[in-house]
């Protein structure tokens, strides 16, 4: 009679079962079809996942709605425990390398995919996305998640097809920690910005109104955004404090309506010699204030002023580096699996029958 | 030399349907040379769609596979090149009438549809995208290959005939398809991937379309230990098979056409 194995081997041998790996890859291949469609049918819940980590997602919607989400934490569960069985796999075949170095092929792509997994784990928990981050030029944006770090446009320019339509999207980035210049590329359509893990894509583009030209008699034109200052012939001097595309009047404050152009106005101060400061809002639709009017200013709205922005994703994922040696060692494997499989049907060799 | 790409198409079609009557005779008249005769048949066919892909490929400066028309091309391209493999490396004879059929209903279901190359999205032009999509119906090529023979290995159970391939044969080449087309779909989803970083900065995404893709590969890397399993070979493996073929069907048209992904086929 043979002695029955201590219960460290036969939990080893469980762990490296082959059968225990179809039943954990048929369970999440069954729940990921199923969940796929739930997935699909509930736009609400689980439209922006891409948009986060797998992690801040569950955080933020996952856990909310937990009886449409239930079933990913499961398929995560047997993801990972066959993430596991397979690298029990790996080290129990490192262990008869000897023997089976054959297998060399087959065990690299299982390593491959162990890593692959561990890197979207790796990723998932401590990396970070801000999807669409409107970018504005010589504008330096905090990276939320990397103190310290900023991001700059120095230069943008989207190229257009005849008919309008947007071809590409060159923005020269600049990666700064603090004061220290990190990295500095242009991105555009499929060349990001790779720095540790940092990846920077182009989504889009858009304008704003960021002030607007007047027409000063005699004078010509007059450009006023926020932070203009004019000073005129009679000493006195006008002080753009704020503007907004779309403002609108309730009770006696003003409020911002949105960043489209619908009724601009500015806040603005008088300084004048020898008489007290005013300072009131102008509506741009409007008559020019009283207070200007008697001051001698004359001038009117002509046209916007807009300013162009970038579009960037920003993802951190620390896992990226690993994710993507875990590719180049499937890749390899393949192809020595590719070739040992044909060495073997060569010489007539069966698989294993267990 | 554009205006070539449909009349080339339609004497591939011409070829294959000429090769399935072909396969059907060798199988009711056991001669070999029907058989021979269909296999030319199918490499003529091959090299004549090839023709017209080279042109289509040329004319659009890009390999032309960004909507329905164009990956159905592709798809029955492929496929005609899995069967050859198989039909030159082992003689499979009138198990290729199967495999032609399905590709000749792909070629009649496009030659009604319009030809026209849509230009390119910009985020496509890259040889990241080729590479994706070429491995992609490589290996679904493959898996309709290990279908159809999963389909003949059952044929074969019930009704032996000495005009397919033994039972043995049968089950290696579904074994070898299997195989080959998870090899290639690995690298379809792994450049994908890469691809998928650079353009979006990620590398997996819970779009319906890349879960199901995962799905895909994560059957048939079940199927590729499965083998290993006396309970799965040889009639479990051919059930297998033709299971997988109805997961990779979903994935390609079923989602592409009746769902909304990023992946979207017209």
């Amino acid at each position: 009679m043979t002695p029955r194995p201590s219960f460290s081997k036969r939990l080893w041998s469980l762990c490296c079962s082959l059968k225990l790996a179809i039943v954990l890859a048929s369970g999440a291949t069954f729940l990921a079809m199923a969940g796929s469609l739930v997935m699909h049918f509930n736009p609400n819940v689980f439209g922006a996942i891409d948009q986060l980590t797998l992690i801040d997602w569950w955080q933020t919607r996952g856990a909310a709605h937990l009886r449409l989400s239930w079933w990913l934490t499961l398929f995560a569960t047997l993801v990972l425990l066959l993430g596991i069985n397979t690298l029990c796999c790996f080290i129990d075949w490192l262990g008869k390398i000897r023997a089976r170095w054959r297998k060399l092929g087959e065990y690299l792509i299982h390593l491959g995919c162990v890593l692959v997994l561990g890197a979207y784990i790796w990723g998932s928990f401590s990396g970070f996305r801000h999807d669409s981050v409107p970018l504005y030029l010589n504008q330096p944006y905090p990276i939320g998640g990397l103190p310290g770090h900023y991001l700059r446009l120095d230069h943008f320019e989207p190229r257009l097809s005849e008919t309008g339509r947007p071809l590409d999207m060159r923005s020269r980035v600049t990666l700064l920690r603090g004061d220290q210049q990190l990295a500095a590329t242009e991105i555009s359509i499929n060349h990001p910005l790779l720095w540790r893990g940092l990846v920077v894509v182009p989504v889009s583009f858009g304008r704003d109104v960021r002030g607007f030209r007047f027409f000063q008699p005699q004078r010509g034109t007059l450009d006023l955004a926020t932070g203009s200052r004019v000073d005129f012939d009679s000493g006195s001097r006008l002080t753009v404090e704020t503007f907004y595309p779309d403002a609108m009047l309730r009770g006696d404050r003003v409020i911002k309506r949105g960043n489209r152009l619908g009724e601009p106005a500015m806040l603005l101060r008088l300084e004048q010699p020898g008489q007290a400061e005013w300072r009131g809002w102008y509506f741009l639709r409007g008559p020019l204030p009283y207070p200007l009017v008697s001051a001698g200013i004359r001038i009117r709205p002509t046209q916007p002023l807009f300013r162009v922005y970038s579009v960037l994703t920003i993802n951190y994922d620390p896992g990226s580096r690993l994710a993507l040696a875990g590719g180049i060692l499937i890749i390899s494997g393949i192809i020595i699996a590719l070739a040992s499989f044909y060495r073997k049907r060569r010489c007539g060799d069966h698989p294993d029958i267990r | 030399m554009l205006q070539y790409q449909i009349p080339l198409l339609y004497l591939a079609g011409c070829c294959y349907l000429a090769a399935v009557l072909g396969y059907l005779g060798n199988l009711r008249l056991a001669s070999r040379r029907l058989a021979g005769i269909a296999l030319t048949l199918v490499a003529c066919g091959w090299l004549a769609q090839s023709g017209s892909l080279l042109l289509r490929w040329q004319a659009a400066g890009f390999l032309p596979v960004t909507n329905l028309f164009s990956t159905q091309f592709f798809f029955s391209w492929s496929l005609a090149l899995t069967y050859l493999y198989f039909d030159l490396r082992y003689r499979i004879g009138a198990a290729g009438l199967f495999v032609m059929f399905v590709n000749l209903l792909l070629i009649a279901s496009i030659l009604p549809r319009d030809p026209a190359i849509p230009a390119l999205i910009p985020s496509l032009d890259t040889p990241l995208f080729t590479l994706h999509i070429i491995f992609s119906f490589t290996g679904y090529a493959m898996f309709t290959m290990a279908f159809s023979i999963g389909v003949l290995y059952l044929w074969q159970q019930a009704r032996p005939t000495r005009q397919l391939p033994d039972l043995v044969l049968l089950r290696k080449l579904n074994e070898e398809a299997v195989f080959l087309g998870f090899c290639l779909f690995s690298a379809c989803m792994l450049f994908g991937a890469i691809w998928a970083y650079i353009a979006w900065g990620y590398y997996f995404s819970w779009n319906i379309k890349s879960v199901w893709s995962f799905i895909v590969w994560l059957f048939y890397a079940g199927m590729c230990h499965a083998k290993f399993v006396r309970r799965w070979q040889g009639r479990g493996y051919a059930i297998l098979s033709i299971l997988g073929f109805a997961v990779v069907l979903f994935t390609y048209l079923g989602i592409g056409l009746l769902l909304e992904s990023n992946h979207p086929l017209d």
